[in-house]
């Protein structure tokens, strides 16, 4: 979760010195944070009652501790919480998103001073930046959800240099194991049936801490990408890189806020989109390996030749399993959603939908579901899908305040789905979000079939 | 120089057999040495032990200062510099620095293990001149009377430093990284101007104001 802003140059003011994350992912983290010490006085409160001598139940504890959490996750619109009750695939996946949010909250690192970055490139090097590079600015230009990225230079090409915070991976594994028990409890949920989501989440953030492997994927899907038009990669350099350090080049571009604040053309923005759709249906499609994080801060835009996307960060990367994959395209198929029969076996086969079922139950979830997958995957059945329409994110937002005001789905305890549709459903929230953004007009390639 | 090589010979047999020699004769015999050539340099082991750390540190210092960035850097990062640096001289001395530490807080258990006199003064002083300039920068708020005391708060944060290293179990020993990094930053947050100054500011002004 990189971010970088525009191209620098020596004519450039320089940024501030990085004080706090920028992002909104900040705010979201910062929310949970709140909520989290929110509980925390609530269990201080509790073992005062009972020092005190009061009658008090753990009960009445987890009932004030769920209160603020309900209260906190009412609050996150456009979260990742908010991705898992959007798609409706399933409401109880959120103790998952709850337990990423809550170790996020948790591993925001504060930056990295100027000798513990020579530190770890001492460790990995033998020596420092400044050796190293040509040009090394000790100033962070950027946060990244666990460390902060530099900018550097070496044989005249501009560098991005991500560096980690020390110890992250290790922090990330005792906050879980920290974080779970209570979730699980506030939640009221089974740790065996929430287990699979939970694994999952933890595998995406740990695999986060490996640059080694971050090197890896973005270099290959680069590489298999590298036929898409518009589409640009940074070049890693792993003879600068090591286990807590990724240097890449330093791409142009801004990100999407900053470039919309440009006001560029409709022609400019729909090029974009289509790439921003091309580049992911050819992951999911042809890689069966999605970059998971399409967060704003990972994409890089300019104008130049019709519109340019830069792709930083390959540190979230879902790998598609060919069942999944071949489950998730058909629950999104036109086809699908008029025939009802098949609906169903595809929903018992995800494990949404279980023989067991009472029958009313069984019309609920079908219902529900019916209803989010026509919204998800209405540009699918459209050849021209403008995304620009305010009234379709609107839809989707409603859709989830719905699910949530739900009584009988709000009181289902029991996580159902593939734990493999968190992430698969994360990207596609997020291309949606990025896409709406950008008013795109985007030819989804539905019209061929 | 013969101190030096009796320093060396010294250090070897502590890694090779985990203690010391039985007796200053034994290693002066294996340096092929009169043992009274020995007391010339030293009066006994535990002034070699104590001059081991004191060098480690004042390596640390040498090596910290000379990064290009040195001269930039700030009290708070100058003391950062030197903590990260001394961290990995030791952990290339690891095995030496855990029994020697060991072993001297056998033998006397106090707050500070006497193998770390030498070092403890020469790291008072650096600290002292880091805090001068830093009042001078502004990052170190004064505070006549209690800010003789900084250095010896510095040295219980040293000395929890030394402890996090000594127990770490962390590959690469990257937790005590973290631990050095946030301890520093908490003492210079509060030998820096905070809440602390405006509470005694206030409390002043307070009493001057009742005494009119």
């Amino acid at each position: 979760m990189s971010e970088q802003t525009d191209n620098p140059g020596p004519s450039q003011p320089e940024p501030a010195p990085l004080a706090s994350l920028p992002t909104s992912k900040v705010a979201r983290a910062a929310r949970f944070a709140k909520t989290g010490l929110k509980v925390g006085a609530n269990y201080v409160k509790h073992y005062a009652k009972r020092a005190a001598g009061a009658d008090v139940t753990p009960e009445d504890l987890h009932a004030a501790n769920a209160a603020e959490l309900y209260g906190a996750l009412s609050e996150m619109k456009g979260s990742v919480l908010k991705v898992a009750q959007m798609l409706a695939m399933e409401k109880n996946i959120l103790p998952a998103a709850y337990a990423e949010q809550f170790a996020q909250a948790q591993y925001q690192t504060p930056p990295l001073s100027g000798p513990l970055v020579s530190k770890a490139f001492r460790d990995a090097f033998g020596k420092s930046p400044y050796e190293l590079f040509d040009e090394f600015d000790p100033q962070a230009r950027q946060a990244a959800s666990i460390g902060q990225v530099h900018f550097a230079r070496k044989d005249g090409r501009a560098l991005a240099v991500k560096v980690q915070y020390p110890g992250v991976a290790d922090s990330i594994r005792s906050d879980i194991r920290l974080v779970k028990p209570i979730a699980l409890r506030v939640l009221g949920l089974d740790e065996a049936a929430v287990r699979p989501y939970m694994q999952e989440v933890e595998t995406r953030l740990l695999e986060e801490t490996d640059y080694a492997l971050e090197l890896r994927r973005g270099e290959q899907i680069a590489r298999e990408s590298a036929h898409l038009p518009h589409l640009e990669f940074p070049r890693y350099y792993p003879e600068l890189s090591a286990a807590r350090i990724l240097t890449m080049d330093w791409l142009p571009g801004q990100h999407l806020k900053e470039f919309l604040a440009t006001d560029p053309p409709q022609a400019v923005r729909n090029q974009l989109g289509q790439t921003l759709w091309d580049f992911y249906m050819h992951q999911l499609h042809a890689l069966r390996q999605v970059h998971a994080d399409p967060h704003p801060g990972n994409f890089l835009l300019r104008a130049e030749h019709g519109g340019t996307v830069g792709v930083l960060d390959f540190g979230c990367v879902k790998e598609v399993p060919a069942d999944v994959h071949q489950l998730f395209t058909a629950l999104l198929a036109p086809d699908t959603l008029a025939d009802e029969a098949r609906l169903l076996a595809l929903l018992e086969q995800a494990g949404v939908l279980r023989p067991t079922d009472a029958p009313p139950l069984r019309q609920l979830y079908l219902r529900t579901l019916h209803d989010s997958l026509s919204l998800v995957g209405r540009p699918f059945r459209q050849p021209v899908f403008d995304f620009g329409a305010p009234a379709y994110m609107e839809s989707l937002y409603a859709l989830g305040d719905n699910l949530m005001q739900q009584p009988e789905l709000r009181q289902q305890r029991e996580p159902r789905g593939s734990e493999h549709f968190i992430y698969l459903n994360r990207t596609y929230v997020g291309l949606y979000a990025l896409l709406t953004e950008l008013r795109a007009s985007v030819r989804t390639g539905a019209a061929e079939a | 120089m013969e101190k030096d090589r009796i320093k060396q010979a010294y250090l070897d047999y502590v890694l090779r057999h985990n203690e010391p020699p039985a007796s200053v004769y034994l290693l002066a015999q294996q340096l092929n040495l009169p043992e009274a050539e020995f007391y010339r340099y030293y009066p006994n082991f535990a002034a070699i032990d104590r001059e081991i750390w004191a060098d480690f540190g004042r390596q640390a210092r040498t090596q910290a200062s000379q990064e290009p960035v040195w001269q930039e850097y700030g009290a708070r990062e100058k003391l950062l510099g030197f903590y990260f640096t001394l961290l990995e001289i030791l952990k290339q001395n690891r095995s030496y620095a855990l029994q020697s530490l060991r072993r001297s807080l056998r033998g006397m258990p106090a707050l500070t293990p006497r193998v770390l006199d030498d070092f403890r003064q020469d790291f008072e002083t650096f600290v002292a001149d880091l805090l001068r300039e830093g009042r001078l920068s502004e990052e170190v708020a004064p505070r006549p009377l209690l800010q003789e005391q900084y250095p010896r708060a510095f040295w219980q944060q040293a000395l929890f430093v030394l402890g996090f290293f000594a127990r770490d179990e962390s590959l690469n020993f990257e937790r005590t990284d973290a631990a050095v990094e946030k301890a520093v930053t908490l003492s210079f947050d509060l030998v820096g101007r905070n809440t602390f100054d405006s509470a005694l500011d206030l409390a002043r002004f307070l009493f001057q104001s009742s005494r009119r």
